[in-house]
């Protein structure tokens, strides 16, 4: 079942009820709260789908890769560079994001999936602020004056199209690619025997290997197929900001969030991200209206990451679950204090 | 055509920088090497110790030196109670341990950052000093700039001292006994948690003084950090995890690496071509380019 199995258990009425009220509100969004509410909307959505798609090389599959996020701003300058540099339309640039960051995933994967842990992290992590500095460098992404996409009613699939490429368009865009996202990791992950495989890796390489799993072969589909999912929101991303930057699209704070998202809401389970994903990104979003200041959410979810870690490992859906209760908290506390007998 | 007098002076700015960055990459490898916990948060230690300068020195007579000694007590006595909260979640029965222990100090390193961001607004600020002015210049071989030189002294006395502690007394044996296997050390009746500790604040301690010598350096900014972060990472990556002598050749490496390219091929370029030397080694030579450190998993 899903990771909050329990808590949708004790809702009432028929489970299905609750998908159906919140499809119907989901696609009824833009037109019930207006534009500010979409595109708050549409920001929750696309860093959800972030979330995941780092939760599936992070949480599934072990590897923390500190570098996803130059994935996010591949996607976006392949896009970029398409409709700029080559006058093709959007969905050329959508496909052309996709084959570059597979491409570019398999091969990073080759070399780099043979680290582990803390290694693989900074490897991943040197490797995307190389691609950002070279971005910054090279002409075809723009240098540091970035790129600026063009958004008439042709450049969608060449033709003009009868409808306006407006917010409500990506509102929509970024719910099916969202959706989607749920809908491939849903099944890959939590139904079918690849994400068993996935998991036992993660668990214990040597006992996986031993039982036959070719792991080299499955970490490179796990991290190719992540890094794709990165680049496909980087790619719709950049048409709908229209101006991209390496210092935006590119910078680490792309993958920090993602990592930080995955981690609240709970690694390795399907929900954890929605959750951990809506929780950081309204922080963000909402923090100077909340909070009276644009960047006080940055401390705050310093000491939200340092306060899970040290309580409840599982992240938000630990506690839904009810792994981690008040018995656990306090046993944690107990251990804590111990370790300070400093004299 | 090479000029010699540039090339000189190029090597001398190298080997300064080299200096302070050692600083860093010590306490980092130590770190690692006794608490196994790759700390995201070094490069934030070093920005809090530059902004500690910035804010302390006005209250000392506009003199960043004089508040070395308050930022190696505060950070002394910080990083010993950060400690216990990495130990916390690297052991015990939670699942991937060392990766919490990554992830814990990326929110560490998040909380600083956003910290004085939020504090002190996104502006640089100058850390004053009226004692580390001006360079002193030889015939044949080029200035050394002041504070350059106090800071590479300041960096190379720092290791000697900390290496004489480790190397040569009984708590530095402890540390070493600690970092060789921790639950032998504590069935030794080494108390780990204080050793630890100790390990951990001297690191911090360090770290954040070589902050405000680089704040006099350069300047103080809330997002100097990651720069940091990523010269600590690449000096132990070159020196092999763990393995504090490789620090000393790494920080010379990365020094004079650091202002070659500034000079000869571009400014932009430097950290692209950290990185791609970081890279590098990681997938030739993961045991450092002398291959003594260890392997992590």
């Amino acid at each position: 079942m899903t990771g909050t199995a329990p808590v949708i258990d004790r809702l009432p009425g028929d489970r299905r009820y609750w998908f159906l009220a919140l499809g119907v509100l989901l696609l009824a969004w833009p037109f019930l709260f207006g534009s500010f509410w979409a595109r708050i909307g549409l920001g929750a959505l696309m860093w959800i789908g972030l979330a995941q798609s780092w939760n599936m090389i992070g949480g599934y599959a072990g590897y923390l890769d500190f570098g996803h996020g130059a994935y996010f701003g591949i996607g976006g300058f392949a896009a970029g560079i398409a409709m700029v540099q080559f006058g093709y339309p959007f969905v050329v640039g959508f496909v052309l994001a996709i084959v570059v960051a597979a491409v570019l995933a398999y091969l990073v994967a080759v070399p780099t999936l043979r680290l582990t842990g803390a290694y693989f992290a900074i490897a991943t992590w040197a490797l995307a602020e190389s691609i950002k500095q070279a971005a910054l460098i090279l002409e075809i992404t723009g240098g540091t004056f970035g790129l600026s996409l063009p958004r008439s009613p042709d450049t969608f699939i060449g033709i003009a199209v009868p409808f306006a490429i407006s917010e409500t368009f990506f509102y929509y865009a970024m719910l099916l690619l969202c959706t989607a996202t749920m809908l491939v990791t849903y099944y890959l992950f939590e139904r079918h025997e690849f994400g068993y495989r996935v998991k036992a890796l993660r668990d214990d390489q040597d006992a996986a290997e031993s039982l036959g799993i070719d792991t080299t072969r499955v970490k490179r589909q796990v991290y190719v197929l992540s890094c794709v999912v990165a680049a496909v929101f980087g790619s719709v991303y950049a048409w709908y900001i229209v101006f991209i930057h390496p210092n935006d699209v590119l910078a680490p704070i792309v993958t920090d969030r993602m990592v930080i998202m995955a981690l609240l809401g709970g690694l390795g389970t399907l929900t954890g991200p929605i959750f951990g994903g809506l929780l950081v990104f309204l922080l963000q979003r909402l923090s100077s209206v909340f909070l009276g200041s644009s960047t006080f959410y940055l401390p705050l979810i310093g000491v939200l990451i340092m306060v899970t870690v040290l309580f409840a490992p599982s992240g938000i859906i630990g506690i839904l679950r009810g792994e981690v209760g008040r018995d656990d908290v306090r046993k944690n506390l107990k251990e804590l204090g111990e370790k300070f007998d400093l004299l | 055509m090479v000029d010699i007098g540039l090339f000189t002076q190029i090597v001398i700015n190298g080997l300064l920088l080299g200096g302070i960055y050692v600083t860093i990459g010590v306490g980092f490898s130590l770190a690692f090497g006794v608490l196994e916990v790759v700390d995201f948060a070094v490069g934030e230690y070093v920005m809090v110790g530059a902004f500690m300068g910035a804010v302390l020195a006005p209250l000392f007579g506009a003199e960043g030196v004089f508040v070395i000694p308050i930022v190696l007590v505060v950070f002394f006595a910080v990083g010993a109670l950060i400690q216990p909260l990495i130990h916390h979640v690297t052991t015990g029965d939670r699942p991937h341990p060392l990766l919490m222990g990554l992830v814990f100090t990326f929110g560490l390193a998040t909380f600083l950052r956003g910290g004085v961001l939020t504090v002190f607004g996104p502006n640089s600020q100058d850390v004053p000093s009226s004692l580390l002015t001006g360079g002193i210049a030889v015939p044949g071989l080029g200035t050394f700039p002041v504070v350059r030189t106090v800071t590479a002294v300041f960096g190379v006395s720092g290791l000697v001292v900390f290496m004489y502690y480790l190397y040569r007394t009984r708590g530095g044996m402890a540390i070493r006994a600690i970092a060789e296997d921790r639950t032998n050390a504590r069935l030794m009746g080494i108390n780990i948690n204080r050793y630890q500790s100790i390990a951990y604040g001297a690191y911090a301690a360090l770290t954040g003084s070589a902050g405000v010598f680089i704040g006099m350096t350069f300047n103080a900014s809330p997002g100097m950090g990651l720069q940091y972060t990523a010269f600590a990472f690449f000096m132990v990556v070159l020196a092999g995890m763990g393995y504090l002598p490789g620090v000393i050749i790494a920080g010379i490496v990365l020094g004079l690496t650091q202002s070659f390219t500034a000079v000869y091929i571009s400014g932009n370029a430097v950290l692209l071509v950290l990185f791609a030397i970081i890279y590098v080694v990681l997938l030739v030579s993961p045991a450092g380019i002398l291959g003594k450190g260890e392997w992590a998993t």
